[in-house]
Parts: C-alpha cells; sequence; structure tokens
C-alpha cells in the first residue's frame, strides 16, 4: 500500500508530469474550438428558437457551423461556417449541404451528437443494421 | 462598421435637407425625428421585395403538396430525432427539387442588424463628436451640432436614460424614454403573438420549438427593455418605428397572404367562402379541394392510359408495392 503522504510531496514521476503536459497543451490548442462549441450550443438552445425555421438549407446554418467546428475545428470550421451564411440567402435555393469530411475520428458509440443528427441518412442506415443484426 | 455609419448618416442628411427645403425648420428635432422614420422606410421598403418572394414560396407549396405527403407517410410514427432530420434532410432535397423554399433564410433579419449598430454609433458619438469637433460619417460638423441641440418634448434625441444628457431635460428623457421602450416591446410582443396565433401552420405548431418560442415571447420584451435603458432616444425612435412597420406588415400578411394551412388561412377561406368568391386555387386552406381535384385529374389521366394500353394482368402476391 503506498503512503498517502507521498502524493502530497511534490515529486511527481516524469512520464505522469508529461501527460499532464500534453493533457494541458492539449485543453489549451483545444480551447478556441470549444469555447465556440459552447457558444454556438447555447445559441441554438436559446436564440434560434425565437425565429423558428428559417434556414433554407439542411442542415441549417448552425447546426452546420457547430459540426464544422467540431469536425475542422475552431479556424477552418469557422471559415467553412461563413461560407456557409453568405450562402443562405433568399435567392439561393438552398437544399441539402453537408459539411466536408474531417480528419477527426472518434469511437463508434462517441460519435459527437451533431455529427450523427446532421447526417441522419449515413448514421440511420448503421442504426437499422445494428438492429437487423441483433434481431437476426 | 465606416460604411455602414456612412451610409445611415447620408440617408438621414438626406432626408433632413428634404425636409428642410420644403420648409420644415432644420434645427427642429421632429425634423430630425422624421429624418430617422425615413430611413427606417428606407430599410424596410428595401426588404420588401424579400418579403414577397417568401410568400410566394409559401404559396407555390401547394404544387409539391402530394410529393411531401407520400415523404409524411413514409415518416409516419418514427418520432426518433434521428429520423425526423432524416425527414428534414428530404424535405429540403424536395424543395430544392421543385426549386421552391418556404424559409426565407437569415438575411432578411441579419441585415438589419449593421445599420441598427451604426445608427447607435452614431447617435450615441454625438456628442463626442461635437467636443471633438468634427463630423460623423456624412454628417458635417454642423449637423452634429444643431442634431445634439435638437430635442423632441424638451428630450434630446441623443440622450438616453442612463447616460442622461448634456443639455439638460433629465425628466422629459426619462419619462420619454420609458413610453418608448414600452412602445416597443408592446409591437414587438403583440406582432410575435398575432404570429403565433393566428399565422403558424399546424406542422409548425407541433414542432418542437414550438415550447421554448411561447417562452420567448415573454423573456424578449423583458431583455429589450432592459436594454433600452441605454439606448438614445434616437435609436428608440427607429426601433419602434421598425417595429410598428413590422406589425403592419404582418396584420397585412395575415389578412391577405397568410400561411397555408394555419388559422389565419382558414379564416380568409371562410370570408371569402361568405362574399361568394371562389377559393384561391393555390392557397393551403382549401386542402380538400386541392387534393380532390389532384385525385380528379390522376383517374382523368388514368383513363387516358387505360385508352391507349390495357393494363396487364398480374397475380397479386407479384402487385409491386
Amino acid at each position: 500500500m503506498r503512503n498517502p503522504a507521498a502524493a502530497v510531496v511534490p515529486h511527481v514521476k516524469p512520464a505522469a508530469l508529461v501527460s499532464a503536459l500534453c493533457w494541458l497543451g492539449t485543453a489549451l490548442w483545444q480551447l478556441p474550438r470549444n469555447i465556440l462549441i459552447v457558444l454556438l450550443m447555447a445559441y441554438r438552445k436559446v436564440i434560434s428558437p425565437l425565429y423558428g425555421q428559417v434556414c433554407r438549407f439542411f442542415p441549417s446554418c448552425s447546426a452546420y457551423a457547430l459540426e464544422a467546428i467540431t469536425v475542422h475545428g475552431a479556424v477552418k470550421g469557422s471559415w467553412l461556417a461563413a461560407r456557409r451564411l453568405s450562402r443562405c440567402h433568399p435567392w439561393n435555393a438552398g437544399g441539402v449541404d453537408h459539411v466536408p469530411a474531417g480528419h477527426r475520428e472518434w469511437p463508434e458509440d462517441r460519435t459527437p451528437t451533431i455529427v450523427v443528427m446532421n447526417n441522419p441518412d449515413k448514421y440511420l442506415a448503421a442504426q437499422s443494421d445494428g438492429e437487423g443484426r441483433f434481431a437476426a | 462598421m465606416f460604411p455602414f455609419k456612412w451610409l445611415v448618416s447620408a440617408i438621414m442628411v438626406g432626408f433632413h435637407d428634404g425636409l428642410s427645403t420644403i420648409g420644415l425648420p432644420a434645427a427642429n428635432g421632429w425634423t430630425w425625428t422624421l429624418s430617422i422614420i425615413g430611413l427606417v422606410l428606407v430599410i424596410r421598403a428595401a426588404l420588401i421585395p424579400v418579403f414577397v418572394k417568401q410568400i410566394k414560396a409559401q404559396r407555390g407549396m401547394q404544387l409539391l403538396q402530394p410529393d411531401l405527403k407520400k415523404m409524411q407517410d413514409k415518416y409516419k410514427g418514427k418520432t426518433d430525432q434521428l429520423s425526423r432530420q432524416a425527414m428534414a434532410q428530404e424535405q429540403m432535397a424536395l424543395y430544392k427539387k421543385h426549386g421552391t423554399n418556404p424559409f426565407s433564410a437569415c438575411l432578411p433579419m441579419l441585415i438589419q442588424m449593421p445599420f441598427f449598430f451604426a445608427l447607435f454609433q452614431v447617435l450615441s458619438g454625438i456628442s463626442t463628436a461635437k467636443a471633438g469637433g468634427q463630423g460623423i460619417g456624412a454628417m458635417s460638423l454642423e449637423q452634429v451640432k444643431q442634431f445634439d441641440e435638437s430635442s423632441i418634448f424638451g428630450a434630446p434625441l441623443s440622450a438616453s436614460l442612463l447616460h442622461g444628457s448634456t443639455a439638460g431635460g433629465e425628466v422629459a428623457v426619462w419619462i420619454l424614454s420609458i413610453v418608448m421602450i414600452l412602445a416597443m416591446t408592446a409591437s414587438q410582443f403583440i406582432t410575435q403573438k398575432q404570429i403565433m396565433a393566428k399565422n403558424m401552420s399546424e406542422e409548425a405548431m407541433a414542432s418542437p420549438f414550438m415550447k421554448q418560442q411561447k417562452m420567448m415571447l415573454y423573456i424578449l420584451p423583458i431583455v429589450f427593455g432592459v436594454g433600452g435603458i441605454n439606448f438614445p432616444i434616437g435609436v428608440l425612435i427607429y426601433w419602434t418605428t421598425t417595429n410598428l412597420w413590422t406589425m403592419a406588415q404582418q396584420f397585412f400578411v395575415i389578412r391577405r397572404m397568410p400561411t397555408p394551412g394555419s388559422p389565419a388561412a382558414k379564416a380568409l377561406a371562410e370570408r371569402r367562402a361568405a362574399k361568394g368568391l371562389p377559393a384561391l386555387p393555390l392557397l393551403g386552406a382549401k386542402k380538400a379541394d386541392a387534393e380532390a381535384a389532384a385525385s380528379a385529374s390522376a383517374s382523368a389521366a388514368a383513363a387516358v392510359e387505360a385508352r391507349s394500353q390495357r393494363v396487364q394482368p398480374q397475380r397479386k402476391n407479384r402487385k409491386r408495392k
């Protein structure tokens, strides 16, 4: 059994230090992205319902922005979102307009909700496949 | 922000010059008030084509009603979020295919924002610009001075409830600000309430957003009421006028061109029936009629087909769905 006092002593194993620094670095690197994600989620929860549906596209502009920033990060995601907003005007016919695929990968059951919701055909097929297998 | 500030002040100065030439006193606060109202009229009139386009698109929806119904039947009973999303996606693809879209995009709402902020900056910057001895945007120093000194009911146009004014008239600013804030929030509340009570289709009413939207109906006036204490009188005039415009436009739309499938559309159909006028063919209120007409034309088409070619007999269990 380890001495509980040992944890208090500021003698940390170098491996733990490296992993802590790594974690901190990732958190800092991801900070702008995560701030934007929180802001967008707040907008979608509070302000967006005010107007009801106005967007001519699927996914809607805010859903597109949220997915783009989740998948591509703060810089490229914002750029994609800005381009989408400039496309969303009454003289564009609208329609289905998905976020281009990114490089980020997630474990199968931990795909962000927004990615699933924005690509219903893909994930609905996967879901019914799973159900089918389960039933068989 | 500069181009917007320039444009906003140029339109205001244009109206002010025009009103002065027809004999209104140039230094009077009411002349400047009318100039701000003129600015609202210009911006809102420029947005009319967008609204007309949207309303026409809503009417055009009737044409794709059969396809829409087919799609709704396909998703009948599937209430999980992912299926709803799949349905929304398919619906958008359908609109695109028919080249119509009932949604106006967020542009009409967003486009007013820079103008509003520009006006806010111009009006709240008047006193500083006067002290610094310079003009703002298209306003010359002389006009800035004139604006700063002009007032209505004794309240300077560039004063706000929170920041008072340099030219006095504190009580007048208080009373006028509060009256304007009440007018502004009331007109907004009435407009939103009218839309929700009369001009929403049944599908929109049943959507999960409705609850949040109802909540917002009450929260928003509070937000604007609190924000209003920071607005100069001139901005309050702008905001109230633009809200009144929206309200009038909405009343007109609800009465004459309601959303298909909404209570207002039913009311219009009843009014027309009472007057002995035929129902508007493309309006959703007379859904049953439209469906009857569609099935009649379908059976006619079937009859034509039957004449040209005999339908091949088929075993029951081979029949395609």
